[in-house]
Parts: C-alpha cells; sequence; structure tokens
C-alpha cells in the first residue's frame, strides 16, 4: 500500500514538472493557432482558433516574412555546417586522440585558450575578413562562419576516442593499415554515437543563432535571411503586433525536424555525450 | 618556463648547426628555399617550396605591404570627398581605412610570422636531407611523402584545413580585437570615413577610474561580480538539477521513462530565442503571468511584505535588479536542467551497480548514497565539463540579452556607462558596440573577461591537459 | 622535423593560394570600380565641357537643373544598381515599390536594379554604422539619427537638388532639422514621427484629455488604463520641455541640458515630482509601445504613441479612435502644456554609394511632391512637403500638426539617451524622494563629455 502512494507521488511529481517545463511550449503552440495576431496577455488560450497563421507562414509570403525561403537557407546552412563541422571534429580529435606528434600538447592548451575569447567582441573582425575575402554577405560566408572553428569543439569528441581499446588500432597496424585506413575503416564506424552528437549540435547552430546571422548578411530582403534572422526580425514593434502568432508558428515549425531528429537520435546522443564526457 | 626556453634555444642551435654545416645546396635554401631538395633529387618538392616561397613573397608585396606600412600610424589620409553638382559624380582621394589597414597589418604580420617559422624548419630539413644523402640512407620519392601523409603524418593531412579555419574565424579576428583595445576606435573615430590610432594604455585607465560622471571603473566592478555569480550558479543549477532529474526519471519504479525524457527533450528543440522570447513576454510588466498574479491577490501581498515597490502594479520579475536576478537563474534552469538530464542519464547508466549494492546492504538511506556514491562519481567525471560550462556561462549571450532586452536601470551610474545591473560583460560590450560603436572601451572588457576565463581555466584545467590519463583507459 | 615543414607548407601554400586569390579579387574590382569611377569621371568632364561650350546659353536661359540629369544619363551605359532601405510595415514597402516603378519609367534611357530592403528606420543607424560601405544607397530613417550619421560620415551632403528645391517645398523648421553644421545632409519625407495622445472616445471626452489629472481621474471612475512610456528619455523629454527647460547638443557631441534648474518656473524638481505623481497614479501604466500593442484591446484606453501604432489603435478603438495633442500636467501649482520632439523621417544618400547621382535622384523623387503625396496616402503619415501637407488629414495628424507648436527640433546627442532612460525608469519605480539630487544626478550624466569614455 504504502509502496502505490509512493509510486503515484513519484509520478504526480514527475508530471508537475513536465508540465512547468512545457508550459511555455504549450503558450506556443496555442498562441501559434490563435486567430488573433498580436500577444494575448489576458488570455493563456486563444479566443478564437485558426491554422491561418501557419497558411500564412508557407503561402503568403509577404515583404516581412518569407518562411519557406528562411526555412530553405537555414537548410543549406545547417546540412553544409553538419558535414564540415563533423569531419573538422572527427579529423583534429583523431589527430589529438590517436597520434602522436611533437607539440600536440601545445597545440591542444592553445585551441582551449582560443576558445574563451569572447565570441560577441570579434564578430565584428569576423565580418571584415570574410569581407576581405569577398565572402559576406553570403550563405556561403555564413556556412564558413559557423564551421571553420568547429575544430576547436573536440574535446567531447576526443575523449570519446580516447576510450576506443588501443590494441584494436596496433593490430590493424601490424596488418599493414595506414593511419588513414584505421581512421575511416575502424575509429569511424565505431563513433556512432559520437558522430551523431556533433551532428546535431552543428545542424542546431544556424537555426539559432541570430546576431551573428544578422550582422553577416546585409541583404534586407526577407528572401535571402535565415529562420533566426527572419523569426527575430518579426518582434520588432511595428510588427508584433501583426505577427506575433506567426512568429509562433514559426518556432513551432522549427522544433519539429529538431526534435523528430532528437527523439530518434536520443540513445546516440546520450551515448556520445557520455562517451566524450567520460574523459572530457 | 625553463623548458620552454631550453626547446627555444634547441630550435635555434639546430637552425644554425644547419647553415654552418650545410653544403652548397643546403646553404642555397637559404634564398631558393627548394634548392635543398630540387640537389637531391627531389625535383618536384623543390619546386613546390619554391613556388611557395614566390607566393609568400607575391602576397606580402603586393597585399600585406601596403597595410603593414600604414601600421604605425594607422593611415594618415582622411577621406575627401568632392561632389561635382553638374555632372553628379563624385571624385574621392585615396584615402587610409585605419580598419582595413590593422586587419591587413594583422594578417601580413602573421603570414611573414608563418613563413619565418617555415623557412627556419625548412633550412632543418633541408640539412637533414644532407645527412641523410651523406650517410647514403634512401630519400623518399614523391610518392614515398605523399604516401606518409597518410600513415605517420596523418595528423598533419588531419589538421591543416581545421587549423586553417581556426586562423581565419578565430586568430586573425581576436588578434585584431586585441589591437582595438589600444586604440581610440569609438564613435568618433569610425572607419571608413574618419581615421583612429594607437593610444597606448589609455583605455585601460579609463576602465578603473571612477569619477562622477565616469563610471567604467564602478560599473565594471559590479558586472564582472555579477558575472561571475551567474556563472557559477548557472552552471551548478542546471548541474545538479540536471543529475536529479536523471536520477528521478531513470528510477527502476518509473513508468514510461523515454516518454518523460522525451517531454523534457522538446524544450531543447525550439530555438532559444524563441522560447525566451516567449517567456520574457510572459513575465513581462504587463504580461500574462502579472495578470494572473494581480487577480490572485500575489502582487498585493508582495507589496505588503515589502518585496515589490508600493509605486509598482506589477511584480517586476524582469525588469528591476534582484527580482531580474533571480528570474534570470530560474529561467537558466529551465533551460539547462533537460540538457544536463540527456547527460546525466547517459553516465548514471553506467554507474557501478556493486557499490550501490553493498552501500544500502549497509543500510545507506538514498540521500547518502546520491550524496556520497552518485555525486562523488559524477564529479570525478564532469568535472572538467563543468569548468568548460563556468566559461561558457562566462560568455552566454542569448539568455541575458533575450530575457531583459527592455530592461532599463534606475541607477544613473550604470546608465553613464551604458550598462544595466543585469548585463554580463558580454552583453555589455554588445551594447557598447552595437549601440554606441565603443570598440575601444568593448575590447578592453572583452580582454578582461579572456583573461579571467584564461585563470578559472588555468588554475583547474592544467591538471586536465598535463596529465597522463589519456592513456589509461586506452 | 619533417612532419612539421610539410605541414607547414601545407597550411602555408593553402593559405597563400586563398589569400593570394582573394588579394587579386580584390585588387581587380578595387581596379575596376576605380577604372569605372575615373572613366565616369574622364567622360563626365568631357562631356560636361561639351554641354557646357552647347549649353551656355540656354543654362543662362535657366534651364541649368536638366542640364546634369541629361549629362548623367548620357553617361551611364550599365545598369544601375541602387538598394533602397525603409520601414518593414508593408504599407511602406508596398508603396515604396510602387515609387521606384514610377523613377524606372521617369528615366526610360537607363536600365535600374533597384532593391527594396526593410530596415526599420528606428533601426538605420545601426545597421548602416555596423558597415557603411555594405549599406543601402538610398535609406530612410528617423531624425535622432542624423547627427550621429554624420559624425560618422554616412551621410552624403545634400549639395544641391535636381528635380525639386527643399527650401522651396519645405517649412523652414524642416529645413533646419536636416542641416547639421550649416550643410544639409538628407531630404524631408514624414513629418509624423513625433508622438500625441490617443485615446478611446466611448471612455473618454474632450475635457479628460486635455490634462493628465482630468485623464487619470476618469481612467479611475471608468477603471481603465492609461500610459506612456515615461521610462524612455525620449518621451520623458516631453514634460520637461513643456515646463521650458534646455535640452541641445554642442559642437562636440556633448549636451547643454537645465534639467535641474531652480530658477525656472516650474523648477525641474517640480516638473519631476509632477512626473512621479503621474507615473505613479494606479490607473497609469508605463507600459513601452511594443508591449502596449496588444493591450489596447484590453484596457488601456488612452496612450501616448505616433502614427506608427494607428492601424493597432484603429483595430482596438474601432469608430472611437480619437487622437488629440499632449494634455497639460500640473507642476508647482500652474498648468504646464507638454512640449515633445518633432518627429520627421529622412531619406539620406550613403556618402559611399557607387551611384551617388542616381541616389540622389531616387531620394529626390520619393520625397518629392508627388513620392510625399503617395506615402502619405498609403501610410497614413504627414508630408513634409507644404503643398501636400494640407491634402491629408486623419485624427491622428490632426493631433500631431495641433502638438507641432508645442514641439521642438531634436537636436540631442548620444549620451542623453542612457541617463535619461534611467531618470524616467527612476519616476515609474515611483523611488525619487530627493527630486533635486536625481535631477543634479541625471543632468551630470547627460551633459558628460560627449567622449570622456
Amino acid at each position: 500500500m504504502k509502496k502505490t502512494v509512493k509510486l503515484i507521488i513519484r509520478h504526480v511529481v514527475l508530471a508537475l514538472l513536465a508540465f512547468i517545463w512545457l508550459i511555455p511550449i504549450i503558450w506556443l503552440v496555442v498562441t501559434s493557432l490563435s486567430a488573433n495576431k498580436s500577444i494575448d496577455t489576458t488570455h493563456f488560450f486563444p479566443e478564437h482558433w485558426s491554422l491561418d497563421n501557419y497558411a500564412q507562414l508557407f503561402f503568403r509570403p509577404d515583404t516581412a516574412a518569407n518562411f519557406p525561403a528562411w526555412f530553405k537557407n537555414s537548410m543549406i546552412i545547417g546540412i553544409a555546417c553538419c558535414i564540415i563541422s563533423t569531419m573538422f571534429v572527427l579529423m583534429v580529435s583523431y589527430a589529438f586522440s590517436c597520434m602522436r606528434f611533437r607539440s600536440r600538447k601545445a597545440l591542444m592548451s592553445f585551441s582551449i585558450i582560443l576558445g574563451m575569447f569572447p565570441g560577441v567582441l570579434s564578430m565584428i573582425a569576423i565580418y571584415f575578413v570574410l569581407k576581405l575575402f569577398g565572402l559576406s554577405d553570403s550563405i556561403a560566408g555564413l556556412i564558413i562562419v559557423y564551421s571553420a572553428g568547429s575544430g576547436l569543439g573536440y574535446l567531447i569528441c576526443k575523449g570519446f576516442f580516447d576510450t576506443i581499446s588501443v590494441s584494436l588500432r596496433e593490430s590493424a597496424k601490424l596488418e599493414g593499415a595506414s593511419e588513414f585506413t584505421i581512421f575511416t575503416r575502424i575509429i569511424i564506424p565505431l563513433s556512432k554515437p559520437i558522430i551523431v552528437y556533433t551532428v546535431i549540435n552543428s545542424f542546431l547552430n544556424p537555426w539559432m543563432d541570430f546576431v551573428m546571422a544578422r550582422l553577416m548578411i546585409k541583404s534586407k530582403s526577407p528572401a535571402d535571411w535565415t529562420v533566426a534572422i527572419g523569426l527575430f526580425n518579426l518582434l520588432q514593434r511595428n510588427l508584433i503586433g501583426s505577427y506575433f502568432s506567426v512568429f509562433c508558428a514559426g518556432g513551432v515549425i522549427v522544433a519539429i525536424p529538431i526534435s523528430v531528429l532528437f527523439v530518434i537520435m536520443q540513445k546516440f546522443y546520450v551515448e556520445g555525450i557520455t562517451g566524450g564526457a567520460v574523459k572530457g | 618556463m625553463k623548458k620552454f626556453l631550453n626547446g627555444l634555444k634547441k630550435y635555434f642551435a639546430e637552425f644554425g648547426t644547419s647553415v654552418a654545416r650545410g653544403d652548397i645546396w643546403t646553404r642555397l635554401s637559404l634564398v631558393i628555399m627548394g634548392a635543398g631538395y630540387a640537389g637531391r633529387g627531389q625535383l618536384v618538392k623543390g619546386i613546390l617550396m619554391t613556388l611557395v616561397e614566390c607566393g609568400f613573397f607575391a602576397f606580402t608585396a603586393l597585399f600585406s605591404w601596403p597595410y603593414m606600412a600604414k601600421l604605425g600610424t594607422l593611415g594618415t589620409v582622411q577621406r575627401e570627398e568632392v561632389f561635382d553638382p553638374l555632372t553628379m559624380t563624385k571624385t574621392v582621394n585615396d584615402y587610409d581605412n585605419s580598419l582595413l589597414i590593422l586587419l591587413g597589418g594583422v594578417i601580413g604580420i602573421l603570414v611573414i610570422f608563418a613563413f619565418l617559422l617555415l623557412w627556419i624548419s625548412n633550412m632543418k630539413t633541408v640539412y637533414r636531407i644532407q645527412t641523410m644523402k651523406e650517410n647514403g640512407e634512401h630519400i623518399n620519392s614523391l610518392r614515398e611523402d605523399l604516401r606518409t601523409l597518410i600513415n605517420d603524418r596523418f595528423h598533419v593531412t588531419l589538421l591543416t584545413l581545421p587549423s586553417l579555419g581556426v586562423l581565419i574565424i578565430n586568430i586573425i579576428p581576436i588578434l585584431f580585437m586585441i589591437c582595438i583595445a589600444f586604440t581610440n576606435y569609438d564613435m568618433n573615430h569610425q572607419p571608413p570615413t574618419y581615421l583612429f590610432t594607437w593610444v597606448g594604455l589609455a583605455n585601460f585607465k579609463a576602465l578603473f577610474t571612477s569619477t562622477t560622471t565616469i563610471t567604467f571603473g564602478y560599473v565594471f566592478a559590479r558586472v564582472l561580480v555579477w558575472t561571475l555569480i551567474w556563472a557559477v550558479l548557472a552552471t551548478f543549477t542546471t548541474y545538479i538539477g540536471g543529475i536529479l532529474l536523471a536520477k528521478f526519471i531513470n528510477n527502476e519504479k518509473t513508468i514510461g521513462k523515454k516518454v518523460w525524457r522525451t517531454l523534457f527533450i522538446i524544450t531543447i528543440a525550439i530555438p532559444q530565442f524563441v522560447t525566451l522570447l516567449l517567456i520574457s513576454k510572459m513575465f513581462g510588466d504587463y504580461g500574462i503571468v502579472n495578470g494572473l498574479c494581480s487577480k490572485i491577490g500575489l502582487t498585493g501581498f508582495l507589496q505588503d511584505i515589502g518585496l515589490v515597490s508600493k509605486g509598482l502594479s506589477y511584480i517586476p520579475f524582469l525588469s528591476k535588479p534582484g527580482w531580474a536576478h533571480v528570474m534570470i537563474i530560474l529561467i537558466n534552469i529551465w533551460v539547462g536542467v533537460p540538457y544536463q538530464m540527456l547527460i546525466a542519464t547517459g553516465i548514471l547508466m553506467n554507474i557501478p551497480n556493486d557499490q550501490l549494492e553493498s552501500a544500502r546492504i549497509d543500510g545507506a538511506s538514498e540521500f547518502q548514497i546520491f550524496w556520497k556514491i552518485t555525486m562523488p562519481y559524477m564529479l570525478f567525471i564532469t568535472g572538467p565539463s563543468l569548468i568548460t560550462s563556468v566559461i561558457a556561462n562566462i560568455n552566454n549571450f542569448n539568455v541575458i540579452y533575450l530575457l531583459t532586452n527592455s530592461y532599463v536601470t534606475t541607477n544613473m551610474a550604470y546608465a553613464n556607462s551604458n550598462a544595466k545591473e543585469v548585463d554580463l560583460l558580454i552583453t555589455w560590450l554588445f551594447t557598447l558596440t552595437n549601440d554606441y560603436s565603443n570598440f575601444k572601451m568593448a575590447s578592453v572588457i572583452g580582454i578582461v573577461t579572456f583573461i579571467i576565463c584564461a585563470v578559472i581555466t588555468l588554475l583547474s584545467y592544467t591538471r586536465m591537459i598535463s596529465g597522463n590519463k589519456e592513456e589509461e583507459f586506452q | 622535423m619533417k612532419k612539421k615543414v610539410l605541414s607547414a607548407v601545407l597550411c602555408m601554400s593553402m593559405a597563400a593560394s586563398l589569400f593570394a586569390g582573394c588579394g587579386s579579387d580584390a585588387g581587380t574590382t578595387d581596379g575596376g570600380s576605380d577604372a569605372g569611377a575615373a572613366d565616369a569621371g574622364a567622360a563626365g568632364a568631357a562631356d560636361a565641357g561639351t554641354a557646357d561650350a552647347g549649353d551656355a546659353g540656354a543654362a543662362d536661359a535657366g534651364d541649368a537643373a536638366a542640364n546634369p540629369i541629361d549629362t548623367l544619363i548620357a553617361n551611364t551605359t550599365d545598369t544601375v544598381t541602387l538598394q533602397l532601405w525603409c520601414s518593414e510595415q508593408e504599407a511602406y514597402q508596398t508603396v515604396m515599390a510602387e515609387l521606384v516603378d514610377g523613377f524606372k519609367s521617369t528615366y526610360p534611357e537607363v536600365t535600374f536594379d533597384i532593391q527594396i530592403g526593410s530596415v526599420s528606420e528606428a533601426d538605420a543607424k545601426d545597421r548602416v554604422l555596423e558597415d557603411v560601405e555594405a549599406a543601402a544607397d538610398v535609406y530612410v530613417f528617423a531624425d535622432d539619427q542624423i547627427s550621429e550619421l554624420v559624425n560618422a560620415g554616412a551621410l552624403n551632403e545634400v549639395a544641391t537638388t535636381y528635380t525639386y528645391d527643399i527650401a522651396q517645398a519645405d517649412a523652414e523648421s524642416t529645413v533646419e532639422a536636416v542641416t547639421v553644421g550649416g550643410k544639409m545632409y538628407a531630404y524631408p519625407l514624414t513629418a509624423s514621427n513625433g508622438y500625441f495622445l490617443y485615446y478611446d472616445k466611448s471612455v473618454f471626452d474632450d475635457a479628460d484629455v486635455a490634462s493628465w489629472e482630468a485623464l487619470l481621474a476618469k481612467a479611475n471612475e471608468a477603471g481603465v488604463k492609461v500610459g506612456m512610456n515615461v521610462a524612455d528619455a525620449w518621451y520623458l523629454y516631453s514634460f520637461f520641455a513643456g515646463a521650458g527647460m534646455e535640452l541641445t547638443m554642442n559642437e562636440d557631441q556633448s549636451n547643454t541640458c537645465d534639467w535641474n534648474s531652480t530658477s525656472t518656473s516650474p523648477t525641474g524638481a517640480e516638473v519631476a515630482e509632477a512626473i512621479q505623481t503621474i507615473a505613479t497614479d494606479p490607473a497609469f501604466i508605463a507600459v513601452n509601445d511594443q508591449d502596449s500593442r496588444a493591450m489596447y484591446a484590453q484596457d488601456l484606453k488612452a496612450y501616448v504613441n505616433g502614427v506608427w501604432a494607428v492601424d493597432d489603435i484603429i483595430a482596438a478603438y474601432g469608430e472611437d479612435y480619437g487622437a488629440v495633442k499632449l494634455p497639460t500636467f500640473n507642476a508647482g501649482g500652474q498648468d504646464v502644456q507638454m512640449g515633445s520632439f518633432a518627429g520627421y523621417k529622412f531619406v539620406g544618400v550613403n556618402a559611399y554609394s557607387k551611384n551617388v547621382g542616381w541616389a540622389m535622384l531616387l531620394a529626390e523623387y520619393i520625397s518629392s511632391e508627388d513620392g510625399q503625396a503617395a506615402i502619405a496616402n498609403a501610410t497614413g503619415e504627414s508630408p513634409t512637403n507644404t503643398a501636400v501637407a494640407s491634402t491629408v488629414s486623419s485624427p491622428a495628424i490632426a493631433a500631431l500638426s495641433a502638438q507641432s507648436a508645442f514641439a521642438d527640433r531634436q537636436v540631442v546627442g548620444p549620451n542623453f539617451w542612457d541617463p535619461a532612460n534611467s531618470l524616467g525608469a527612476q519616476f515609474v519605480e515611483g523611488s525619487v524622494t530627493d527630486f533635486q539630487a536625481a535631477l543634479d544626478e541625471a543632468v551630470a550624466g547627460i551633459t558628460q563629455p560627449a567622449n570622456a569614455q
């Protein structure tokens, strides 16, 4: 009897916590279904329901919102960043974890120190460097911004590689395999969790960042923006009154692919993160 | 330090030996870098090396020299334009752009530095080939050289591209911004129209002086304290919250673990700027939460016990110091716990079960087990990543910026320095650059933030990097 | 060692090729544009020479204005690419697109490629100054940014106009507003960027909206709210300006401010006390513009805002929407009419525009009599052009022109904003007990040297 009560209490507490965590999400979803375009500060649930915000998002791009174009741009950047960042992280991690060479430690310490410089500050400098290369105001430039420095984020992945048994590599070497072969044929197939972890993290970047993107993308034509710039722009004082629920709808749509990715990859993600964190 | 100096000594000594004992080909490499290879039959490598050398000189002469030459003054010719009203065209003089001079100069110097390193190493390599030849050892053909790139020297292949990326995205911008701290780049010296120039340590002095209106020193100390408090609290609250939640969900008595976990993970999937802006609207002065609070009389109650000033008709969740500080930490728990929960879940699964069992047999309570076994284990494993999160939180821009967008300070000292009580160093310097074009002070603040992060890391981290624990696990 | 060399070589060669490639790219584009400019200049000079020779007599005949444009057309061979930034509001975007089409058909000889971007005129300065070379050729901005834009060299001087004369088309005060240091830097576009009082006629009558005291009394009685963003320097100014106090910018971008004056009547402290009394009234809320938008439909029935909010106001108040000049307030026993900033929107030409001639013509076209009429029709804003101004009428515009008698040109240095915001926030909080001390502190901040930090 006591056990049942305890069990019920446990689940009630969990449900309560989950509820707290989901309140903003629920508000986001119900507001996105509101017929009222502005913020309703008196009611949690909208007075009139409508799917119009989604229709507007997808089928009626106007001078303020062009969601299909934003989605496309973010998708391109996200996928490109995914590929480049994941490659960079794997490459750097392998070099630091599985190979021994002079200045390895020095390079590792140096890269950790580099990562501590406040990114917001160097934004303007990054912009002018890319402008020097003629890459500002382009999707290619944004891809470089998000992925070129990704090699610095090798720590967790390196930790994961550290846990892979060294005898595996040694026996392969005895059989005459080159480092390249070991990297591509042995280490990478074993690293599914950490690859998933890296892929998700680098894919998220362009969907989340609006500060750097707004500086990089000089074009003020909505068709050239990313989802983050575009949605953030909808909250300007002159737009918020007529676009707030559209903004919410946009947030929901963005969350769908990412949540699906998370739920499917949950297992790998957890393994990857912990495998890496063990040796951080 | 001593080790470093010795290394440096050895480095140049080797170079000296190469020059002193080198034969004609080796010495010729001082001028034509490929000579040493070409002379020993490595023709292609020799040509490539010489091409790189030519490339370097061409780059320096054509691109970076014009900038480097003006680096001392950062430019002297201000932009002047003459508009011809008859043709409606404009003639502009050949003006200097301080920003480009500084940037081009930094790049140019970096390239020269890299070239010098290459040049010295090249000499040593050429000398080694010379000795190998003298000893009759086998000298690699180009094909063999290339093959080592996927084998012994695979790390070179692996690291080249990522290093180049880091060079462009991190190193050059950081060096550039560090230089800005020693210039007068601000609202009145904005390139390209106006020039800025070197001012030495004047900006650092400004950071540490205080008068009634120059309040950078006063504000800096306070913002710094809040930044550190924030970083520590934000890290540990989410960390412990995440572990507790993970334990709660993963308890064997919980039904539907995966469903619970998914519910929490959904909050990670929505971009932070969407959720945080929504939350800031919910907790706004006239937001839905305040509406509710005044309806149920909470606002009045808080006013009665003095937590809310009488003049306000709402609870200033995100608009007054104190309230805002607490709310920011709480909301950050909301943001961070699911993520930490995910991490903790994985680690908890790996906890050695025998320890837990024996503790239970000894009659330890769940609470004792948690503090005596689970937490030490977690700390042991995630210690290093905790420090990374503290650093990440010092530089956590999104949460503060998005939550306190409409915060107005009532403290004139903050206002005079364009800061707010809830600002972190990072959001403060964003305001300074974005709204006030005050790049010089922003750079100074950035450098100080960087030093603080570096010190924290070095104090607690060096053991982890230098420790030889890596091999233990392999 | 060898490893290191090769890594360095690889790095170097890649870097070198990258830099070399880009270096040469930059070189060619620079060279190209320079050459282009030089060509244009040379050709222009040559043409101007011939034009001068040919039309020496005609110039006397008073048709001088047409010549430069003809010259420009003759000199333009390539497609003219221009960027135009204006408000993100749909009405603005639409009417600007129409105006751009009109502009193109005015000069059928030339092929244009004109892009319209959406940048709120309130943010124009921030976006332009990020990188002035990459900013739009022509942009619309709010008048408070003009001094900082000029200070950064981002505005092209309006040395001459070609299609209309600003001094003739606009009132003298408007011309003054676009003048910085004796030179004109922008084309006036609208005169309705100021603020006034919106109210719901079903709650308040004419007598109620005449003074804050009556307004608040009625609001308390009717159980509704009235509001104004007092914690914002731009609005806070109206109280002190109304009491006749001074705030201007000096040559060096610092401010002169006597809000803490004890010799004026009413004194600064009396004004401050009056503001705090209003701001702490139970019926008063100091909500900001963005948050206020959703509250019109709820219980916010009178609010100080500008024409940009008119759509949301009409949507909420409907038939009963009313607008009047700002109310009076009682300070030190006398009723003081609130002042305000006379707000304008200007069209500016980027000093770094590659096609500065065409950019100027586009700016002129947009800000011309017809352009302003079209914008006024589409957006409900009031034009600066005196000929069109009389043709536009709406309650909001009427309120604005009634308020304009008490409005001043905005000449304010950058150090005004944060200290004054903070002062306003103190009043809203109701925490000020020593008004003189609070004002002294704020004034010290406002008047601090512009570049001390």
